[in-house]
Order: C-alpha cells, then sequence, then structure tokens
C-alpha cells in the first residue's frame, strides 16, 4: 500500500465515525493543551528569570562581605576541627577598600550595599519600600536604566530616583509629570528623647516600640525602567538616594532582624560590598582576591547550576501533571481503537481475503491512531496557546494593576510547537500498538463467517 | 493423478482443536485440477467444503498434506507470502457477499487493488471497466445495502477479478439468491471459465446447477471424498 492510501483510509475510517472521532480527538486535544501550557509555562517562567539575570547582567557580580565573628566556634568545612580564622590581611569594607577594588583589573564599578525600609509619601499616598543608597558615581556609570529624567550627581542635594512601579502604585498614572517634584521619606528611629515619652512608655509596659518617624523631603530627578537597577541581588528597591543624604538620616539601619545580632560586632564599615566587573572571566580572579584578603564571596553564577537544577524539577514536575491528561488520552484512543476493531472484524477479514498482508492491516489501524493523534495535537497546541493568552492577559491586567511589569508568563517555542505534535503522535500510536496487534490476529476465516 | 496439474492437493487433512476435542473437517484429500477447468464440490452441511476452500485460497493451512498451484508449494508459504500469493493468484467469492458495508460498489471493486499498491486514479479506472463488465457500471455509486442480491454478488465478482486471478474460489455464490439470478451468476461464471479460460472452484449444494456448468464434481462426506464425476 502507499503512504498517501494509508493517510487518506485512515482519516476517511475517521470520518465514518464522526462523534465517537471527535470525542477521542478533545481527549487528546485536552492532554496536550494541558501539557503544552504546563511547558510552556515553566519555559517563561524560566525565560523571565534568566532574560532578567542577563538584563541586569546579575551574573557579573560579585559580593564581598566579611568573615562572621561569631563563626569562630565554628570549624570551616575545608579543615574540620580546626577553628576558621580571619585572614591576616582582614580589612573593613569601607570607602578606601571600595577606592582599592575599583582600580582592579576586570572590576567596572564596587559600592555598598546599603539598603533600609522606609515610608514614602508622594502626593496623598504612602507607601512602605526599601530604599537603597547608591553613590552618584554608580547612578551615573550607566548601570541604572533610566525611563524619564537623569541621574543624580554628586552636587545634586536631596536628589532621589524613583520606580515606575512605585509611582504606578501610588496611582500616578504618567510617571514623568513628577520629574522635579517633591517627596518625603519617613524612617523610622530609636528615639529616647523627651518628645518621644508616650511611646518610652508604652514600651516600657509591653506594648509598642520605642520608635519615632523622621520624615525627609527629596526631589525626584529620574524615574527608572521596569527593572532599573538591581544590583548582585533579584531583589529590586524602588527608590534610590545618595550616601550623603542617607548618612544625614536618622534611621534603623537593618534590613532584617540577622542585623540586630551582627551590629555589636561590626561597629565599622559596610556589612557587604557589590562589585560590578565588566566581564564574568574575572570572577574567580576577584572571589581569589578577596578571599585572600579574609573576606568572604558570593556570586550568583555560582549558583547558575543550582537553578537549572531548579527549572529541570519545575519542568518535571509540570510534565508529570500534564502526563495525567495524556494518559487518560491515552486510554481514550485504546478504547475507540479497539471499538472500532470489534465494528469492522469482517471488514478486517475481508481485506486479508483479498490480499491484505497482515503488515498492511497493521499500519492501516496504526494510521488511524496516529490521526487522532496529530489532529488532537494541532488542535491541543491551539487550546493550549489560546488558554496560556487568557490567562497570561488576565494575570497582567491584574498584576499591571499592582504595579507589576507587563511580562509573558507563557513562552512558546518551536521545539514546544513541533514538539507537542511529535510527541502527540507517538503517544498515539503507542496507545495504537494494542489494538493493532489484535487487528492483525484476527482470523480471515473466522471474521468472513461473522455477521 | 497428473503431476503437471495446475492445481494439486495430497492428502490434504485439516483438523480443528478445541481444548482436547478434535474435529477433522478434511481427511487426507486429494485432488488434481487443470488450468481452465471449472472445478464443483458439493456436500453436506459440514462435510468440509468450506475448510477445502479456505484452503485452497490460502486464508487457513492444512494439519497436514499439501497443496500446490502451479508446481508452487501453497501449504509452505509464509503468512507474507500467502498474502501475495491470495492478492495475485486466487479470487474468491462467498455466499454472503462480504462487501465492506460503508463502501460504495467501485470502493469494494477497487479494495484489492489497494494493497496491490495501484495509484488512485488507476483503481478507480480499472474498477470502472470491471464494473462495465459485470454490467454495473450505472449503479458504482451504490452502496452494497443499495443493492440487490444478484448486484451485490456481481460486484463481489467484479472485486475477485480485478487482480487478475487464475483461480476463481466460489463459497456458495448462489445460497442467498433466487433460482433465476441464481443461475445467471452461475452463467458468468461459465462464461469466465470458457470465454477466458479461468480456473474456476465452486462449491454448491445445488447439485443440478453443478451438473450443468460444472467439468467435475467431487462429494465430500465427513472430510473425505466419497464420489468423483466427470461430467464433460
Amino acid at each position: 500500500m502507499r503512504i498517501s492510501d494509508y493517510i487518506e483510509q485512515s482519516f476517511s475510517n475517521l470520518w465514518k465515525k464522526k462523534l465517537r472521532t471527535l470525542l477521542t480527538i478533545f481527549g487528546v486535544m485536552i492532554g496536550i493543551g494541558a501539557l503544552v501550557s504546563m511547558f510552556s509555562f515553566g519555559q517563561g517562567i524560566q525565560d523571565n528569570i534568566t532574560n532578567t539575570f542577563n538584563e541586569l547582567q546579575l551574573f557579573n557580580y560579585v559580593s564581598v562581605y566579611p568573615r562572621s565573628e561569631n563563626n569562630h566556634a565554628i570549624p570551616s568545612s575545608e579543615h574540620p576541627g580546626v577553628p576558621e580564622q580571619a585572614g591576616p590581611y582582614s580589612q573593613i569594607l569601607d570607602d578606601e577598600f571600595i577606592r582599592d577594588i575599583t582600580e582592579t583589573e576586570g572590576v567596572e564599578s564596587a559600592f555598598p550595599e546599603v539598603r533600609f525600609p522606609a515610608m514614602i509619601r508622594f502626593n496623598d499616598e504612602e507607601k512602605f519600600s526599601l530604599v537603597q543608597v547608591l553613590p552618584a558615581d554608580v547612578c551615573q556609570s550607566g548601570l541604572m536604566k533610566l525611563r524619564a529624567g537623569r541621574p543624580y550627581a554628586p552636587a545634586d542635594s536631596n536628589a532621589l530616583i524613583i520606580s515606575d512601579s512605585l509611582l504606578r502604585r501610588m496611582k500616578v498614572k504618567e510617571p514623568q509629570t513628577v520629574i522635579g517634584q517633591k517627596i518625603v521619606i519617613s524612617t523610622l528611629t530609636v528615639d529616647l528623647s523627651l518628645s518621644n515619652i508616650p511611646n518610652i512608655v508604652s514600651f516600657l509596659m509591653g506594648k509598642g516600640l520605642p520608635f519615632s518617624r523622621q520624615s525627609y523631603q527629596f526631589t525626584i530627578v529620574g524615574i527608572t525602567e521596569k527593572m532599573g537597577f538591581v544590583g548582585p541581588m533579584p531583589v529590586r528597591s524602588d527608590v534610590f538616594i545618595k550616601p550623603a543624604e542617607s548618612n544625614d538620616m536618622k534611621k534603623l539601619s537593618l534590613t532584617s532582624i540577622w542585623d540586630l545580632f551582627q551590629s555589636s560586632q561590626q561597629a565599622k564599615g559596610y556589612s557587604m560590598v557589590n562589585i560590578k566587573l565588566s566581564s564574568t572571566k574575572y570572577i574567580e580572579h576577584v572571589k581569589d582576591k578577596m578571599e585572600d584578603r579574609g573576606f568572604r564571596t558570593f556570586a550568583l553564577i555560582d549558583h547558575l547550576e543550582e537553578m537549572k537544577t531548579g527549572f529541570m524539577f519545575m519542568n518535571m514536575f509540570l510534565f508529570a501533571v500534564g502526563m495525567i491528561a495524556i494518559t487518560v488520552a491515552a486510554l481514550g484512543i485504546i478504547n475507540t481503537m479497539v471499538m472500532s476493531i470489534l465494528e469492522r472484524y469482517k471488514e478486517i477479514g475481508i481485506m486479508k481475503a483479498v490480499g491484505a498482508s497482515d503488515g498492511d492491516v497493521k499500519k492501516i489501524f496504526l494510521f488511524e491512531s496516529g490521526a487522532i493523534g496529530f489532529l488532537g495535537g494541532v488542535l491541543g497546541l491551539a487550546l493550549g496557546w489560546l488558554v496560556s493568552m487568557i490567562i497570561n492577559q488576565v494575570v497582567n491586567y491584574f498584576m499591571v494593576k499592582q504595579g507589576a511589569p507587563y511580562m509573558d508568563y507563557f513562552s512558546f517555542r518551536w521545539w514546544l510547537v513541533s514538539g507537542a505534535i511529535v510527541f502527540s503522535i507517538l503517544i498515539s500510536l503507542a496507545a495504537g500498538i494494542y489494538p493493532t496487534m489484535r487487528a492483525a490476529r484476527v482470523d480471515p476465516v473466522v471474521a468472513l463467517r461473522h455477521d | 493423478m497428473n503431476s503437471d496439474s495446475f492445481v494439486k492437493t495430497e492428502n490434504l487433512t485439516r483438523i480443528y482443536s478445541s481444548g482436547t476435542i478434535e474435529v477433522v473437517a478434511l481427511r487426507n484429500v486429494s485432488l488434481s485440477l487443470d488450468q481452465g477447468q471449472f472445478f464443483g464440490v458439493t456436500g453436506a452441511s459440514g462435510s468440509g467444503k468450506s475448510t477445502l476452500m479456505n484452503l485452497l485460497a490460502g486464508l487457513d493451512r492444512p494439519s497436514s498434506g499439501s497443496i500446490k498451484v502451479e508446481g508452487r508449494l501453497i501449504s509452505e508459504l509464509d503468512k507474507d507470502e500467502l498474502a501475495l500469493y491470495r492478492r495475485h493468484q486466487v479470487g474468491m467469492i462467498f455466499q454472503s457477499f462480504n462487501l465492506v458495508s460503508s463502501y460504495s460498489a467501485l470502493e469494494n471493486v477497487a479494495f484489492p487493488l489497494l494493497f496491490a499498491g495501484v495509484a488512485k486514479k488507476e483503481r478507480n479506472k480499472r474498477a470502472e471497466q470491471m464494473l462495465e463488465k459485470v454490467g454495473l457500471y450505472p449503479r458504482k455509486d451504490h452502496r452494497p445495502f443499495e443493492l440487490s442480491g444478484g448486484e451485490q454478488q456481481r460486484t463481489a465478482i467484479a472485486r475477485a477479478l480485478i487482480n487478475q486471478p487464475k483461480i476463481l474460489l466460489a463459497d456458495e455464490p448462489t445460497g442467498n439468491l433466487d433460482s433465476i439470478t441464481s443461475r445467471q451468476i452461475v452463467q458468468i461464471l461459465s462464461d469466465l471459465n470458457k470465454k477466458q479460460g479461468l480456473t474456476v472452484i465452486m462449491i454448491s449444494h445445488e447439485e443440478s446447477l453443478l451438473d450443468e456448468f460444472a467439468d467435475d464434481v467431487i462429494h465430500l462426506q465427513d472430510g473425505k471424498v466419497v464420489q468423483e464425476e466427470r461430467i464433460r
């Protein structure tokens, strides 16, 4: 038999039982649709994360922080039993260190990691946010991607850069219009002065904390793009100010409870310095140098493999969920094919009587289940795409309202599109194996007597 | 018996076993047919006529004994070779016509050509010519249930001849037909035999038909040949 005849025969035979064929194809369609949307979701998340990392050049950063003196009693992993010692060149992470490290080959810039929580007030809206302290030269170096305005200069006083998304959350429709306007940062500070007596009294009575608010006025000079600036950590800051202003502000300089335990031992220096390298090839060199000087280092690129493993596990989980639907669809195909063979029992006998070999009979039925797989695969792909698009639009509608940037949560790659159809056909062929064997085994003598 | 016979069976035996019970359907049947013969097989129900037909058609295999067609040992062929034998050497017609009910007359006639790998255009052309020969061209697009018994059997004959076989096996071809139609059908077989030299082997329990058209007739009883008649 010719291939074109197999194809024509399979479609015409399926067409004869329209309802049953359509129901079976719907089963495959739902299975493939589920699998496709699961995969495209997994891929979409992966793409968003890796693209963001690459866009922000997160892999080009090394963070340096001092060895914790609390670790003295803990044996290091390299030398079990020997307490870890701070290196002989152990230094403090201060401005001098930053100037020094900037001279190193491959280092583009270095800046301390300083962030503090604050309330941001603009017009009548007040939002909680992390304020990142960023030197003017880093801000001007091009690392900061601005949508409007300009980076602040060393000479600017009380200049501030704010993110597009925070402005949206503060119900600003056109971010460009806020350039030059005033904005207020309120910090919390431990205040034991007489003016804070009500809070101190309630603190002593076991309620609340002896905090008071301090407000500082800034002028907005720039607005960042959706991922304006991050530094080495994938944590976005929404407000940036210069160190000079930050130093003048009364605030609790801690971003986590952990800092409370650290503060007594680190009276001087920054808790972390971020180093931006011109290329990832300098990472090892800079890390070694820093570790020789007694610092600890962190580079996100070292965790790339772990991230890839994580993505793989996520994909496997999504695949497993999709496979449940595929398994149900495959059972549907087996059922349909077995039914079809029982109905066409006599026809199989006739085929054999007029000269069809067992192989011909097998192929006729395999092409039929393959055709179900092909149609189910194509329709499933369309369904998966449609559902993904709808979910994407709905999620984005709410997320953009919340100030999050628009993003595609689903990613359709060519390999997903072609893979889905090929996979659907393969599953259907596999489901067709048992019915096909039954068809080939039909005894023509018995089948021809059959009514 | 002639050693270079066209169709020759030797001690053909077919035993069906179901569990421990064995049923001998055909026992030591030895036949010899010349090319172009119209050969009749008769006998009561269960005498082994259809078993003999299925063995000659290559649809079934003997338990022992041999079948030779044109000197070729059919009983030793593997499954695929048997399929080729059925496709090119023999055509079959049946009591119940055995047409595919969802196909038109044309599609039924063209069906064997599908497995022979003939292109669709050529299949349809040849099937139309064959339907023309059996006088059914105007009814080519009708489904079997829209045709009379005689028309269905003529369609089946057209299908059996489409691959130009050398032997036509007819298993009770008139069993479902009235006497006039029966005669018409057997007349067609006889014409094919006389005009085209087609070897016809026909099973029938209507001995009058065999007496009228067949050259030789054998009588089967309990799987054995009990009588051989040379009519002409």
